[in-house]
This record gives structure tokens, sequence and C-alpha cells, in this order.
């Protein structure tokens, strides 16, 4: 599906921050990286670290403070403020509730850099404007006003806007942040599409790492001290992720990409069987096991196509439960 | 889908019809209400008289009346509402502040200080009826000064607070601050001087002369010409500064036209006219309460219309018809303007964040 992916965005030796006067506060060391056509880039990292700032940077909407942003192979700086909303497009975690605004006004706004002085909407406009609605499937919302929209359906109105504006790149900061799950899915889904089939670089930040590591193609991973970029699976592999959380007591687990509390104070169990063996050991894991290699003096038994219990065996004594909550309490009440 | 779009377009066809007709219908009012004013007076001079008077040139004393004195009153009621409402929106839009205007927010005290300056401070030449020809451009431009001024301290204010109350409050300070200095001024300056400044405090829309007329026409249509020239910005700067850049508007820019367009129309009004309160706040409310829009393609006329029929109406009820006495149209204009302003407050419980 996706056409012959080109670089379209790369950052060469990228300083950020904020600058008051003459005082200027670089928040992060150089960053490098880059981004390719259609490409759907996660930026990850802890609270405050700056990727805010990253991206209303990106967006042209504060001043680099060393080093290049290239667009297309320009310096961002050439760009004049129109010639940069035909390249980039941007959404930020800010709530726009203006009284009497419909969605078509709102995502009309989004043709600002292609309409004449006054901001006449021609017909190729209208036509634009009215295909950006039916790509996020809202068109019998057309001139409902926008104060009136659920946290879900205004931040789909807002992505229509950005289509309207007909940008290569999107550029959208926590776009899924105050959305309650169903809405979340509904927007990476249309996100994911409009990467895939649609040709448009997104770049998101967000703090859903599972997330992030299931959809995107690629991750840009802000540290401390470095930005890694590359495939999810590439960070996967070689462990980076594992800064994240290194002065925590969580710990990220490679193998299944998920992320469990540093589970080893109960000491470890061994859990024999195939049936139900991702979500007990997950269970177990929460009520601070690890899962042992070898076989322990006490031991769960998993259910089977025999029989549908959990066995819990202990020592002097086997007992069967009918879910994992109840394995789980009686588990916490063994000592190993 | 193809249907969805059809359906669609029928739609927005029937909101323009719909916007089509509120324009028609208020052009009707302008013109109206501008009759109507021009009847009504406190002499009763009968309808055949009033016509015959402008028509015929009979050189009696109603002629003189109408021409010298309603006319003009007219002509200057309808720029003056055209030019406060304006103003109004253009900062409830700037300011992204439904409780913004000239007079609220103490820009109107500004273009007074300026005033005060030049009757008070520099010339005691300088009195009201000397005010003609480059006088009457001192006087104004000392008004947009002193109005700028107001909009360009209340803006450094609001880019860093937002909370829309404490910048009213900072606007009735201002406000305050700049009538104590005026005060001092007075407490000063001599009695021909002050006697110059009290008559222009009390301005109405009855006191201009034919050169100060023609300054405040000047200055207006320059505004309003300006003003719609910033439909688009102001459609932009809806969203906020940051997505108003992030499609393409060069905000500063945006800013400083909008400034200077303001302070031209609150100011020369001030200048004139003295201080008239809730026209700029309450009129742009009414329109999009009429239209159901946010579009400035469509406000910034409807505004314009309403300012005109609204300032009118209220400049035929200070006259009391029927009556000798005259109301000052300030009183009338706060009686018209307050209701809708509490009305905005008490409908919109989150107005703060819902602008």
């Amino acid at each position: 599906m996706k056409k012959d992916s080109k670089e379209i965005l790369s950052l060469d030796s990228l300083k950020i921050g904020y600058s008051t006067g003459k005082t200027k506060k670089v928040l992060l060391p150089p960053l490098n990286a880059s981004a390719a056509t259609g490409e759907f880039i996660a930026v990850i990292g802890r609270n405050g670290i700056g990727k805010s700032t990253l991206l209303r940077t990106l967006a042209g909407l504060q001043e680099p403070l060393g080093g290049e942003i290239l667009y297309d192979g320009r310096n961002l700086k050439d760009y004049s403020r129109m010639e940069l909303a035909l390249k980039v497009g941007y959404i930020s975690t800010e709530i726009v509730k203006v009284s009497n605004m419909s969605v078509y006004d709102l995502v009309a706004l989004g043709r600002f850099p292609h309409t004449n002085w006054i901001g006449k909407i021609e017909k190729d406009d209208h036509e634009r404007i009215m295909d950006a609605i039916s790509k996020i499937e809202m068109g019998s919302f057309c001139q409902k006003f926008v104060s009136e929209l659920s946290d879900g359906e205004r931040q789909k109105a807002m992505i229509a806007r950005i289509l309207a504006q007909d940008t290569g790149i999107m550029v959208m900061d926590e776009p899924t942040a105050f959305l309650d799950i169903a809405a979340k899915y509904d927007i990476l889904h249309l996100l994911h599409h409009l990467s895939g089939d649609n040709g448009k670089t997104i770049i998101f930040s967000t703090h859903d790492l599972q997330m992030a590591i299931s959809q995107s193609d690629k991750i840009w991973l802000i540290l401390d001290d470095d930005l890694i970029e590359g495939a999810p699976e590439d960070l996967m592999i070689s462990g980076a992720f594992e800064h994240l959380f290194s002065s925590t007591s969580v710990s990220f687990n490679i193998e299944y990409g998920t992320f469990s509390f540093r589970s080893d104070t109960m000491g470890s169990i061994y859990i024999e069987g195939t049936g139900k063996r991702y979500w007990t050991e997950k269970a177990v894991n929460r009520a601070g096991f690890s899962v042992a290699k070898e076989k322990t003096s006490t031991f769960i038994i998993l259910p089977s196509e025999i029989n549908s219990y959990w066995q819990l065996s202990t020592e002097s004594k086997i007992t069967k439960y009918k879910s994992v909550y109840e394995l789980i309490n009686a588990l916490r009440r063994v000592v190993i | 889908m193809k249907s969805g779009i059809e359906k669609n377009k029928n739609v927005q066809n029937k909101s323009v019809r719909k916007a089509r007709l509120i324009f028609a219908t208020l052009l009707a009012l302008v013109v109206v209400f501008f009759i109507l004013d021009i009847f009504f007076g406190s002499v009763n001079i009968k309808a055949s008289e009033v016509i015959s008077a402008i028509f015929r040139h009979t050189g009696n004393n109603y002629e003189t009346i109408i021409l010298k004195f309603r006319l003009p009153k007219a002509i200057t009621a309808l720029i003056v509402g055209v030019a406060l409402s304006l103003s109004g929106l253009q900062m409830q839009t700037v300011f992204r502040n439904p409780m913004a205007g000239p007079y609220v927010l103490g820009i109107s005290s500004g273009a007074s200080l300026g005033v005060a300056f030049v009757i008070l401070g520099f010339s005691s030449n300088i009195t009201p009826e000397s005010l003609n020809g480059l006088g009457n451009w001192i006087l104004v431009a000392a008004s947009w000064l002193g109005a700028g001024a107001v909009m360009l301290l209340i803006m450094a204010i609001s880019s860093r607070v937002k909370d829309i109350m404490t910048i009213l409050i900072l606007g009735i300070m201002l406000a305050s601050g700049i009538s104590a200095i005026v005060t001092i001024m007075q407490y000063f300056s001599n009695e021909t001087m002050l006697k110059a400044y009290v008559i222009w405090t009390m301005g109405s829309l009855g006191n201009l002369t034919s050169s100060q007329l023609n300054v405040l026409l000047i200055s207006i249509i320059a505004g309003v010409t300006m003003s719609l020239f910033s439909s688009k910005m102001l459609n932009a700067l809806l969203l906020g500064e940051n997505y108003a850049a992030s499609i393409g508007l060069n905000v500063g820019f945006a800013r400083s036209v909008i400034f200077i367009c303001t302070s031209i129309l609150a100011g020369s009004v001030t200048a004139f006219c003295g201080p008239i309160g809730f026209i700029g706040i309450a009129v742009p409310h009414m329109a999009r309460i009429m239209f159901k829009t946010s579009d400035h393609k469509i406000l910034l006329p409807g505004t314009i219309l309403l300012g005109g029929v609204v300032m009118l109406i209220s400049d035929i009820i200070s006259q009391l018809p029927g009556s000798e006495s005259i109301l000052p149209v300030n009183a009338v204009t706060s009686l018209i303007g307050i209701p809708v302003v509490i009305w905005v407050i008490l409908n919109r419980r989150k107005y703060s964040v819902s602008f």
C-alpha cells in the first residue's frame, strides 16, 4: 500500500528548549532523528522531558536553539508561516471550545493557507473539507457545534481540520490523552489508516507504551541523555526501554513487550501445563512471585482439556480453584 | 456518501439563505431607524414638515433643525454604533474573551486621557469652538494614542494572565487610575481649559461640528475597511494563537492590524462623543445569537449593521419622543447593553473556556 518511502523530515543536532531574554534553557542534548513518508512515529519519554517542546519546535511554534530541522531537505527557518502550514499540521492538547463554531467551520479553517485574502471557500475547498469530514466518518455532524461534541468526536474533528489543511506531516501532542478506551482506539485506528493508506507522516507523543509498540512504524525514544530511534522491535531487542524505568520498581518484559512490577519479593513458583498460561503467569507475577523454570515444592497445575480447575499443590495437599482470583488469594496465604 | 455530501450542501445553502434574510432585514432596519431618528426629536415637527424641509429647502426654522442638527446626529449615531460594535467584536476574538469591549477594558478611558492631554495639558487656546480642521485631527490622534496605549497594556497583561476575570478587574483598575490622572490634571488646569474639557466629557452625539463629523467619518471608514481585511485572521485567531500559527497565520502581524484598527475605531468615537458604554460588548453577542455562527465573514458585516440599528434606537429613546427633555445617550446604551452582558454570563457557566 505504501509508496516508495523517502525521507521527509530530519533533525540534525537539534537543540530544543526555551529562551527568555538572553538566557537559553536547552532541555536535551542535540537530537538526531528522521521520518519518512507515510511513517507512523511515536514519541516516547517520561513526563516533562521535552516531548511537547520537541513537537512544538517541529511545528514551527517555537524557535530551535541550535541545529537544524529539515523538511524535504530545506531548513525550517527558510519557510514562511504560510509555506510551513502547507507542510506540517499540528494538534496540541489545548482544547478548542468556541461557541457557535460548527464542525464544518472548524474543518474549513484547515483551508486557511489555501484560500484568498478573505478566506472564501471555493468549490475545490468545499470538496476537500467534505472529503476530510467523510474520512473521519462524521458526515452527519457537519452543522453540529464543536462545543457540543464529545472529547473523541472533537479530536476527530481536529484531525479532519489537519486533513483539510492537506499537509504531508501531522504532528500531534498526545492525541489520545483525554479519551476513553473506545475513543482512543477509534482515533488510533483512524491515524493508522491515514498514515498507511493516505501516505501521511504522523508524529505523535504518547504515554501508552504498549500501544506505541504494537502500532507504530518507528519510535523516537527520548531519554535524559539521548534520542534513540528505531522500529519498536529494534528498541525492544536492544533493551532501550529499560532506561525509562531504571529508577523505578517497574520492569520491562522483553518476551511479551509488557510491563510488570519487579516481582522477586515473594519467591518463585513453578507452573505446570499449558492452558491459560499467559494470564495465570500475569496474575502470579502481580501477586509478587516470579515463575520458576524448574519444579518447586509448591506448584500450580494449569487447567487442561480434562479438568477445568487450577490446582495449587503444596507439600501437604492439593486444592482446586475455579478462577484465577481464588487461586491468587490462596497463593498469597501460602508460605513458600 | 455522495448523497450525504449533497444533503450537506442543501443544509449549507439553507443557512446561507437564512443569513442573507437576516442581512436584508438588518439593512432595512438601519434605513427605517435612520429615518425615524430624523423624524423624532425634542421639538415636535410634523412628518410632512420634515419631508418638505429636506426636499424643498423651505428655509424656515424646521429646516435648520432637521439639516443642521438631526441629520448630522443620526449620521453620528450610525457611525458610533458601527465603530464601537466592530471594535468590540475584534477585541473579543483577539483576547478570546466574551467580556471584552472598548468600554469595559478601559480603552475608552485611554482615549479620554489622550483628549485630556490635548485640552488640559498643552494648550489653553484649544476650546471646542477652536477645534476645527487640524485641531480635530490632533484631538483624534491623541485619542488613538491613548486607546492604543491601553490596548497595548491589556495585550501584554493578557499574554501572561489567562483568567478573564483578572483581566476585567485590571481593566477597571486602569480606567480608575486614568480618571484619577485626569482629575489631577483638571486640578492644575486653568478655568478656560477646565470648561473646555468638562464640555467635552458631556459630549453627546449631537454636539459635533460638521468638520468634526468629517474627521470622524474618514477615520471610521478607514477603520471599517481595515477590519474587513481582518476577517480571515480573526477566524484563525478563534482557535488560539498556537493553532492559528500552525495553519499559517502570522500572529504578530494579525494582532498589529487588529490592534490599530480597534484603536482607530474606539479612539475616534471617544474623541468626539465621549465614552459610550456597553455597545461594544453587547452588539457582537447579539449578532452571534442572531446568526448562530463564529464565522467573521458573516459576523463582521452583521455586527456593523446591528451596531448601527442599536445605536439609532438608543438615540431615538434618548430623545424621549413626545417630551422636551433629553436623556444622556450613555444611560440608554447601558440599559440596553447590560442585560445582554448578564445574559451572556448566565448562559455560559463555562464561558471562561468556551469562547
